[in-house]
């Protein structure tokens, strides 16, 4: 593709935050495929130096790739790591995180310092932000169960149980805060579950094992997956793209397979277990009682499952990727099955290494 | 009402709300975080009245009567001083202080101005903690503490709190002076403290990094930690905090002349230890026979406080706090002695300058081992296993 159809030129500085992390590293692969060759990582001082050398390694030839250490709670270093960008892809936080302060501090506080940052920078283009589909309420029940980027988020993310859904939908407030006051050029991209080498394990959509059986609670829903190199080139092309500012993309695969069709292919290629299945009846209504006894006992037992979770992660929708492929001009290249069948080979090698 | 303000709004704050939800008689006027998106995601969250960035802000407008300082403990001094002297009563989170000094000073201003304070030993307020104490009142040991052992152990990974101090040379655990021990071991040493009886115990600490930590290149930061603590010709005390060993404990043992408790903070239990013995094989058996009956006794009570709603995870919290503003509103002493809480610190601070002292040591004889080694070509014992 040519210069002029992306926002900046070849040459211009992208800064990629998270970019140690399971996405971010892909995306500084999407981009030097792409052709951008100043690409400025920033990496928490715990990052594995294994990491920061294969960047760096990414660097050689032509391109630049230079490797910022730092912790995105310092104005300080957001502004090191924001000097000169043309585009900011966001990536870094708080993840797996079971305190909401935490989580806050580390998705909400290091997002407000880097858009400050990014704002004194008069060489912004785009700056895009990577939130989550726990950003939306999914309680309605319209169009054929549609889930896309017209529905609506969480209005009261203080009511939500979940650190990481509350943190992710107080981030994307001030990212459009912050679009609409101060006119920074954001985009949002919320991808569905990434997988791929490097993210073993199980979805928590397609079931939890938290009480010593795998319980199976995704039935015939569908997973939204998105493989993390389709991820990646999703979102290097919501940063490059112009007339997209302002736009929510959200990033899941063709041909999603159901969740009890993913679990068969688990057991059948990586590892046989038992597992139990729950009807979605009687998972919501473990949901409701666990919620109502929590709200009641006030926090005897903690609010880990409530209908908020359920409509979130195991209420029956489908997803729609339409937006990013017209808008973003993306196409996944990887098909779902080539993506599992390197997802599963990987959590092979993991399960044989374990 | 009871008017409560909470400064700090971090993981710790939360736990302070939610027990404050549960106790009747007072209501949180208002909440400050030095950073104003902290302070409105606590407020947010919680039924409180309004947030503040501005320490002196909230102490003006909310007029709190009891502030609970929720900060890292660098800042505890000079925020509980500040609360203190405009009358208001603290509840300072553990570690009370950074040093002895400081706890003194606080106590005094408290004591001066007729205030309350309190240190946020909340473990020792447990159910099963209360019903130790409950057995230590009523003469079961037979006597004084002979002997104590305290096991406040934690369990370091690369992940969460703990990953966050390896990884970050800046993290502010690291610019205690007592690094990531000060912020763990107060509630392990505060149970020793309350059953000793003279106010300066002799305080002898060993102290190491595991291999764990070396494996990652760490050296700063001491996470296997034995201690001696003696009183002269009286009550002596072990104190281990290990990351290492499993199980992971958190146990205290109390041997009197008479007879033995065992505390299980993790499992909420309480078992006596008979001081007697029992004829021949009746040793064998019987004893056995009365753990299993003391442990069922342990499991039934836990039920029947979780049945009643009343076996929070934080539920020591919840009673401290209850106890301290009953001190508060009734005049009565503060739920924690102030004899108990300067001890504590002071035990801390005598360990934290040993073990700055050992590793002054250690540096220098590896100084002096590796000027050795430069000079002499021939193979030198290890002096010391670092």
């Amino acid at each position: 593709m040519e210069d002029q159809a992306y926002i900046i030129g070849r040459d211009d500085r992208i800064l990629i935050t998270g970019a140690t992390g399971f996405i971010g590293f892909r995306l500084v692969e999407s981009l030097l495929g792409l052709g951008f060759r100043n690409l400025r990582c920033f990496a928490r001082p715990s990052s594995p130096s294994a990491k920061v050398e294969a960047l760096l390694e990414r660097g050689l030839g032509d391109a630049r790739v230079e490797v910022v250490r730092g912790n995105l709670l310092s104005r300080e270093d957001c502004r090191a790591a924001a000097r000169d960008a043309a585009v900011i892809f966001h990536l870094a936080a708080a993840r797996g995180e079971k305190s909401f302060p935490d989580a806050f501090a580390n998705s909400v506080v290091t997002t407000r310092n880097l858009l400050d940052a990014a704002r004194e920078q008069t060489t912004l283009r785009r700056f895009v932000s990577i939130s989550s589909f726990s950003s939306y309420t999914n309680r309605q029940k319209r169009r054929w169960r549609l889930l896309d980027e017209s529905s609506p988020v969480e209005t009261h993310p203080d009511r939500l149980h979940d650190a990481y859904s509350f943190a992710k939908t107080k981030q994307d407030e001030i990212v459009t805060e912050y679009a609409q006051h101060f006119g920074v050029p954001a985009v949002i991209v919320r991808p569905g579950f990434v997988y791929g080498p490097g993210n073993p394990g199980i979805s928590g959509r397609v079931g939890i094992g938290t009480f010593g059986i795998f319980l199976h609670l995704g039935g015939s829903n569908t997973i939204p997956f998105t493989y993390v190199d389709n991820c990646a080139d999703a979102i290097a092309l919501a940063g490059l793209q112009p007339g997209v500012e302002g736009e929510v993309f959200n990033v899941v695969d063709d041909d999603l397979p159901s969740s009890r069709r993913f679990l068969r292919l688990y057991k059948k290629n990586v590892k046989r277990f038992k597992s139990l299945y729950v009807p979605h009846a009687l998972s919501y209504a473990l949901c409701y009682l666990w919620e109502r006894y929590s709200d009641w006992s006030m926090g005897q037992l903690p609010p880990s499952f409530d209908r908020g979770k359920w409509h979130t992660y195991w209420k029956k929708t489908n997803y729609s990727n339409v937006k990013a492929k017209t808008r973003l001009g993306w196409t996944p290249r990887v098909s779902t099955a080539e993506g599992l069948r390197r997802h599963f080979e990987s959590c092979r090698q993991g399960e044989q290494l374990a | 009402m009871l008017r409560v303000a909470i400064v700090g709004c971090g993981k710790i704050a939360d736990s302070h709300a939610w027990q404050m939800q549960r106790i009747p008689g007072c209501e949180i006027v208002g909440v400050c975080d030095r950073e104003p998106l902290m302070a409105r995601q606590f407020y947010e969250r919680f039924p409180i009245q309004r947030h503040f960035s501005d320490l002196e802000d909230l102490l003006r407008e909310a007029k709190p009567d009891v502030v609970h300082i929720t900060t890292p403990p660098e800042s505890h001094f000079a925020l509980a001083k500040f609360c203190l002297e405009r009358g208001c009563h603290v509840y300072v989170e553990k570690p009370f202080t950074l040093y002895e000094e400081d706890a003194r000073q606080l106590i005094a201003l408290a004591e001066q101005r007729r205030l309350k304070i309190t240190a946020g030993h909340d473990d020792q307020f447990t159910h099963a903690a209360r019903r130790m104490r409950a057995l230590v009142e009523s003469g079961y040991l037979g006597g004084d503490p002979v002997h104590m052992e305290s096991y406040y152990c934690y369990e370091m990974s690369r992940s969460g709190y703990s990953g966050a101090v390896l990884s970050d040379k800046q993290h502010w655990v690291r610019r205690l002076p007592g690094k990531l021990l000060q912020n763990i071991i107060s509630h392990g040493i505060a149970r020793i403290a309350e059953h000793l009886t003279t106010d300066s115990p002799q305080v002898i600490a060993y102290g190491f990094s595991s291999p764990f930590l070396r494996t990652m290149g760490e050296r700063e930061i001491i996470d296997e930690l034995r201690v001696i603590i003696a009183e002269e010709e009286r009550a002596t005390a072990y104190f281990t905090f290990s990351s290492q060993m499993r199980p992971s404990l958190h146990q205290f043992r109390l041997y009197g002349p008479k007879n033995g408790l065992i505390l299980d903070h993790d499992q909420e239990t309480v078992i006596k230890l008979r001081g007697k013995r029992l004829v021949s094989y009746a040793e064998k058996f019987v004893p056995p026979m009365i753990f299993a009956k003391q442990y069922f006794a342990n499991l039934a009570g836990n039920l029947r406080l979780f049945a009643g709603n009343d076996f929070h995870m934080k539920s020591g919290m919840k009673h401290l706090i209850e106890s301290f503003y009953r001190s508060i509103v009734e005049g009565a002493p503060p739920p924690i002695p102030y004899r108990e809480i300067l001890l504590t610190a002071r035990i801390m601070d005598s360990i934290f300058v040993q073990l700055d002292q050992n590793q002054l040591d250690r540096n220098q004889i590896n100084g002096q081992e590796r000027e050795l080694r430069e000079r002499c070509p021939m193979p030198l014992p290890s002096p010391l296993a670092d």
